[in-house]
C-alpha cells in the first residue's frame, strides 16, 4: 500500500478519466446518474407505502440515503473486480502498483457519492425535512464507508482475476447482501428469522452511519461509530492483505 | 554495490493444462481431482550482476527467456525463485506505446502514460516540452492518438519513456524506431544517458546494434546463461550456434 504513494497522481488522474467516461460529452450522462436513485426512491415509495403499508416517516429521504449508499458500495465493488482486468496490458508491463486500480476505482466511486449528494438534499428541502448541523458530520461517514468499500474491493479484485465468473456470482451475492441491509425497509419489519442476520449485518452498521444524520438529523452514537469504524479498518486490513498475498499471481493470471 | 544483481533467479509460468476459466469449473476439477499444471521454467537459476554504467545486450533465439528476463528486472513478474534486486530507477520499454489510450490526444497520453512510469504531475508539467519537441510532433500534439502514424506513436512512447534519465534503461527490442533521423536521435540520448552513468539492458536480435552499443553481452539459452562477456566473441559464438550469422537477422 506505501508503494502507492508516488502514484497518487495516477490515482487521480484515473479517477477524472473515470468520470469523464461516465459523462463523457452529455448532460444527460451527469442527470442520469442523478436521476437515477430519485427515479429509484420513487418507485420504492410507491411499492412500500401503497402495497406493502408499512408506515416510516417521510419515506422518500430514507430509501433515497439507503439507495445512494447502496449504489456507491456495490458499484464500487464492481468497478475494482473489473479493474485489475481492463488494465492487464499496463500490468504485463510496466511496474506500475496494481492496488492502484481498485482504489481509483472507488475513489471515483467517492466522487460520484458527493455528486449523488445533490438531489439527496433537494429531496431534503422538497419534503420540509430539517436541516441539522448534524449533515456536517457526512463527510466522516462516507470516508467511513470508503474505507469499507475499499476493503471489500482489494478483497475481491483478485478473485475476478483468477476466475473469470466471480464477477457474476458476487452480482448475485451483493443482491442477497442488498435484501439484508435495511436500505428500503425499516428495521421494524423485519421478521423474527432474520433479524438477527439483518442486525449484525456489517454492512448495516456503515450504512447507519451515513444515515443516521440524514435521516434522524444527528451524529451516530459513540458506539456505533466505533462498531463502524473498526469493521471498515478491519475490513480494509484484511482486504490489503489478502491483495498484497494475491499481488505475485496476478500477473501470471491475467 | 551494483546496478543490478540477480541470484540465481527462475521463473516459472504455470500453464494449466485445464485451464479453468470460472469457479464453477474449478471446482468441478478440484472435486475430482484433475486439476494438473504444465511448468515452463522460462528463466532457471540464473546469475547475473551488472555494474554501474555498464551496456548489457542479450542474445538468444526466441522463446529463451530474454523477454521474461527483463519483466523480471523490470519488477512485472516477480521470480519464482531467486532475488532480484536493482538500484535506483528503472525506466523499463518493454513495448513501445504501453498504456496509451489511442481516444485521448498526444498531449493528454503524455501525462498518462508518465504518470503510469510514476512520474509526479509537477515532474510532467516541467519536462513536458522537452518531451514534445523530442517527439517531432509539432501541432500533432492536440490531436488524438488514432490520427498518428505508427512511427509517431512509437516516438511520442520513446520520448516519454526516456523523458527522465534513469538509473537502469530497459529496452526489448524498441531501438530503431521511426526513421534513420530519429534513430540516430535516440542512439544520441542512449549515449548521453549512458555516459551520465545509466545502465542499460537491451534485447536486441540486432548483432550490429549490440556490438557496437553495449559493453557487454549475455546470451541465454532455454532459460540459462550460455555465454557472457565481450560483445564481440559472445556474438560471435551465438551466430556461430545459429548455423549461419545470416539466421541471426
Amino acid at each position: 500500500m506505501l508503494r502507492l504513494l508516488p502514484y497518487r497522481d495516477l490515482a487521480w488522474e484515473l479517477v477524472l478519466r473515470d468520470l469523464r467516461v461516465r459523462y463523457r460529452r452529455s448532460v444527460i450522462g451527469l442527470a442520469w446518474s442523478l436521476l437515477q436513485p430519485l427515479l429509484m426512491m420513487l418507485v420504492l415509495h410507491v411499492a412500500f407505502s401503497a402495497i406493502f403499508r408499512f408506515e416510516v416517516d417521510n419515506y422518500p429521504v430514507y430509501a433515497l440515503a439507503g439507495i445512494l449508499f447502496w449504489n456507491f458500495f456495490s458499484q464500487s465493488i464492481v468497478h475494482s473486480m473489473n479493474a485489475l482486468k481492463g488494465n492487464a496490458g499496463l500490468i504485463q508491463r510496466l511496474p506500475v502498483p496494481k492496488a492502484v486500480f481498485p482504489v481509483a476505482a472507488v475513489l471515483s466511486g467517492v466522487v460520484n457519492f458527493g455528486l449523488a449528494l445533490i438531489p439527496l438534499f433537494a429531496i431534503l428541502v422538497a419534503t420540509g425535512h430539517r436541516l441539522e448541523p448534524a449533515l456536517l458530520f457526512l463527510p466522516v461517514a462516507i470516508a467511513i464507508a470508503a474505507l469499507f468499500t475499499l476493503g471489500a474491493g482489494l478483497l475481491l479484485s483478485p478473485l475476478a482475476v483468477f476466475f473469470s465468473d466471480t464477477v457474476e456470482l458476487i452480482g448475485v451475492l451483493l443482491q442477497l447482501a442488498m435484501f439484508l441491509t435495511p436500505i428500503f425497509y425499516p428495521m421494524k419489519i423485519v421478521p423474527e428469522p432474520f433479524l438477527a442476520l439483518v442486525r449484525f449485518n456489517p454492512i448495516r452498521s456503515i450504512l447507519e452511519v451515513f444515515r443516521d444524520p440524514i435521516y434522524y438529523g444527528k451524529i451516530p452514537p459513540l458506539s456505533h461509530l466505533a462498531v463502524a469504524s473498526g469493521l471498515a479498518i478491519a475490513l480494509f486490513a484484511l482486504g490489503a492483505w489478502v491483495f498484497a498475498r494475491s499481488s505475485r499471481r496476478i500477473n501470471f493470471y491475467l | 554495490m551494483p546496478a543490478l544483481r540477480l541470484d540465481s533467479v527462475s521463473l516459472c509460468y504455470r500453464l494449466a493444462r485445464q485451464r479453468p476459466p470460472s469457479l464453477k469449473e474449478y471446482a468441478i476439477h478440484w472435486v475430482k481431482g484433475s486439476l494438473t499444471y504444465e511448468q515452463l521454467w522460462a528463466v532457471r537459476d540464473l546469475s547475473l550482476t551488472v555494474t554501474k554504467g555498464e551496456s548489457v545486450g542479450i542474445v538468444g533465439r526466441n522463446g529463451a527467456g530474454k523477454s521474461t528476463l527483463l519483466k523480471m528486472v523490470a519488477g512485472v513478474l516477480p521470480p519464482t525463485r531467486g532475488r532480484c534486486a536493482v538500484r535506483g530507477s528503472v525506466a523499463p520499454i518493454l513495448a513501445l506505446g504501453t498504456g496509451f489510450d489511442h481516444e485521448l490526444t498526444g498531449r493528454e497520453n503524455v501525462y498518462l502514460n508518465a504518470l503510469l512510469l510514476g512520474r509526479r504531475r509537477r515532474e510532467i508539467d516541467r519536462s513536458y516540452d522537452e518531451i514534445v519537441d523530442f517527439a517531432e510532433l509539432g501541432a500533432f500534439i492536440d490531436s488524438p492518438l488514432r490520427t498518428y502514424s505508427s512511427g509517431m506513436v512509437a516516438r511520442l512512447g520513446f520520448a516519454i519513456a526516456t523523458g527522465w534519465r534513469p538509473d537502469l534503461l530497459i529496452l526489448d527490442e524498441v531501438m530503431g524506431v521511426g526513421d534513420s533521423a530519429f534513430t540516430v536521435k535516440c542512439e544520441k540520448r542512449l549515449e548521453a544517458y549512458r555516459a551520465a552513468g545509466t545502465t542499460v539492458l537491451l534485447v536486441s536480435h540486432s548483432a550490429p546494434a549490440v556490438e557496437n552499443g553495449c559493453t557487454r553481452c549475455v546470451w541465454i539459452d532455454q532459460g540459462r546463461l550460455v555465454a557472457d562477456g565481450d560483445p564481440k566473441e559472445v556474438l560471435g559464438a551465438y551466430l556461430a550456434s545459429l548455423g549461419s550469422p545470416a539466421a541471426a537477422g
